[in-house]
């Protein structure tokens, strides 16, 4: 049993997860970005879809 | 002279959050802001977040009123929400309801954010179902934005709608009974457990998952000067990942559950239903105003006919499955009166929470003026066991004026496969003995023999 859980405030333990999810997820969105930028290189002029701009 | 204490009712589930609370006044909900909220609730109004959220239908719109009826020092307004004609709670919920309500609160925070504001909470109970769509309801769970800081309701997020979210779509069980259980959400250490092991190899559920629940185990209150390089970038990609891991989950409706194919399998099928939707319609002609609750709903056949004339019926089964398609029905359809839910009438939802009064009970939410059982009590007495004077006073509960209920025989063909490997079902079980007993709670209006089938449609008032 997790104890020490009861005594942290709800946010401290995701919180440390979130700064490594982060990086990963910077990491893994820089690499993503330039794949689409290389795809959109060679397919020129036809219209990638378009992000979700409903927000 | 002592002052007379004004009657207003504090709600049960609305306690945790010192910004506010609900209560009821004059047979309205209200929810009255706190001094120590007003900062954040002003930037909810002049930010321009309110009315984007309330133009795109994502949260519930109020209107302030300026009386404050508590007497409260800590009075700062008293707003009045619309008011939803059922709640509902997550443990009720079908896959894509609850998978909807994931994304909503997502949407939401995204919205919020781009405002300047951020969710301080993260419950599934902030969601209630209204015109066949997910809104969010807590209007007190948005606060002013700190973009060094991380999301404080991640865990919370994660634990009440995605984690239930995995556990269906990797095993393709039910998660209802779990979450009745687990008000607050599964935590992460018994998600990792619960997971089968290919699920490690997707990268979202080892980030959201085990990642968390192994941080999570060896915790030490986190050392703030290490948090506070977060960024709005940083979140913007975590909204992104917790959106792009929930979108592509899915519980298939191939397998067969236990009603999903039942109209369309029978023998008697077309026919059947024709002749049965016939008297239904005659039954239930003149009666559409307040709330009609179809049990038993099936494939919302019959809940579809009742919200023609009314757009306040509440259709509830306990397979799962047949929720879920009746829910993803109506979303894509015209229809938007009906509210479907996962309820097994021989064991529904209790009252759960803080001294038994935060989350009510089924029958303490389900009263309806109207209720309509069709096809339901061959289940309930040979299946289930259960008397058929208990039925009818279950019945007589939940019902205000009307019952329309359909009496299936046991020489029907779908009572004798009920019955194919046990004797030992409440008798006599017939006509004479289903009457006798619901009079003793209602006054038989009419009665009908569906053409060429032994079944005969009621109808009944409550005494």
């Amino acid at each position: 049993m997790k104890f020490l859980l009861l005594y942290i405030d709800p946010g401290s333990g995701s919180y440390l997860v979130q700064m490594i999810i982060a990086g990963v997820l910077a990491g893994l969105f820089y690499f993503k970005n330039l794949w689409l930028r290389v795809k959109a290189f060679f397919s020129k002029g036809k219209k990638d879809d378009a992000a979700e701009s409903e927000d | 002279m002592i002052k007379e204490k004004t009657a207003y009712q504090h709600h049960p589930a609305s306690f945790k959050d010192p910004s506010g609370f609900v209560f009821k006044a004059n047979g309205k909900y209200y929810r009255q802001v706190n001094k120590s909220y007003s900062e954040d609730y002003d930037l909810l109004m002049s930010s321009g977040l309110y009315k984007e959220l309330i133009d795109k239908k994502l949260l519930i719109p109020h209107t302030e009123v300026n009386e404050n009826f508590n007497d409260s020092p800590d009075w700062y307004k008293t707003l009045l929400p619309e008011q939803l004609p059922f709640i509902s709670y997550p443990y009720e919920w079908s896959f894509d309801e609850l998978k909807d309500a994931a994304l909503l609160t997502l949407r939401v925070l995204k919205i919020s954010v781009k405002h300047g504001m951020i969710l301080k909470d993260g419950t599934s109970f902030n969601i209630q179902f209204y015109e066949g769509k997910p809104v969010f309801i807590d209007t007190l769970s948005f606060e002013k934005y700190d973009d060094s800081k991380p999301w404080i309701a991640y865990r919370q997020f994660c634990e009440c709608f995605l984690f239930p979210l995995y556990i269906e779509h990797y095993h393709k069980m039910d998660v209802q009974k779990l979450l009745s259980v687990y008000l607050e959400g599964i935590p992460a250490s018994t998600i990792a457990k619960l997971l089968p092991a290919r699920a490690r190899f997707k990268l979202s559920v080892w980030l959201h998952v085990y990642l968390q629940a192994s941080v999570n185990s060896n915790n030490k209150p986190t050392n703030k000067a290490a948090t506070a390089n977060f960024s709005k970038a940083k979140l913007l990609n975590l909204i992104e990942s917790l959106q792009s891991a929930i979108k592509p989950l899915h519980v298939k409706t191939t397998i067969q559950s236990t009603w999903n194919n039942y109209y369309g399998e029978t023998i008697l099928s077309k026919n059947y239903l024709d002749a049965k939707e016939k008297v239904f319609r005659d039954f239930v002609s003149d009666i559409n105003d307040g709330r009609t609750m179809d049990v038993g709903c099936n494939d919302g056949y019959f809940s579809k006919i009742l919200a023609e004339k009314n757009n306040n019926v509440i259709a509830v089964d306990f397979d799962t499955q047949c929720v879920n398609k009746l829910y993803l029905d109506i979303k894509s359809g015209e229809t938007k009166g009906i509210l479907p839910f996962c309820i097994d009438l021989t064991n529904p939802s209790p009252a759960v929470g803080f001294n038994h009064a935060e989350r009510q009970s089924f029958a303490e939410r389900a009263k309806a003026d109207t209720v309509t059982a069709l096809a339901l009590i061959h289940h309930i007495v040979l299946s289930k066991n259960v008397p058929l004077h208990d039925v009818a006073k279950m019945l007589s509960d939940l019902t205000r004026q009307h019952l329309v209920i359909e009496f299936v025989p046991i020489t029907d063909e779908k009572s004798q496969q009920l019955i194919a490997n046990k004797t030992n079902y409440h008798k006599p079980y017939d006509p004479e003995a289903f009457e006798n007993n619901f009079s003793d709670f209602f006054e038989i209006e009419k009665k009908q023999i569906i053409p060429s089938t032994d079944r005969i449609l009621y109808r009944m008032k409550k005494r």
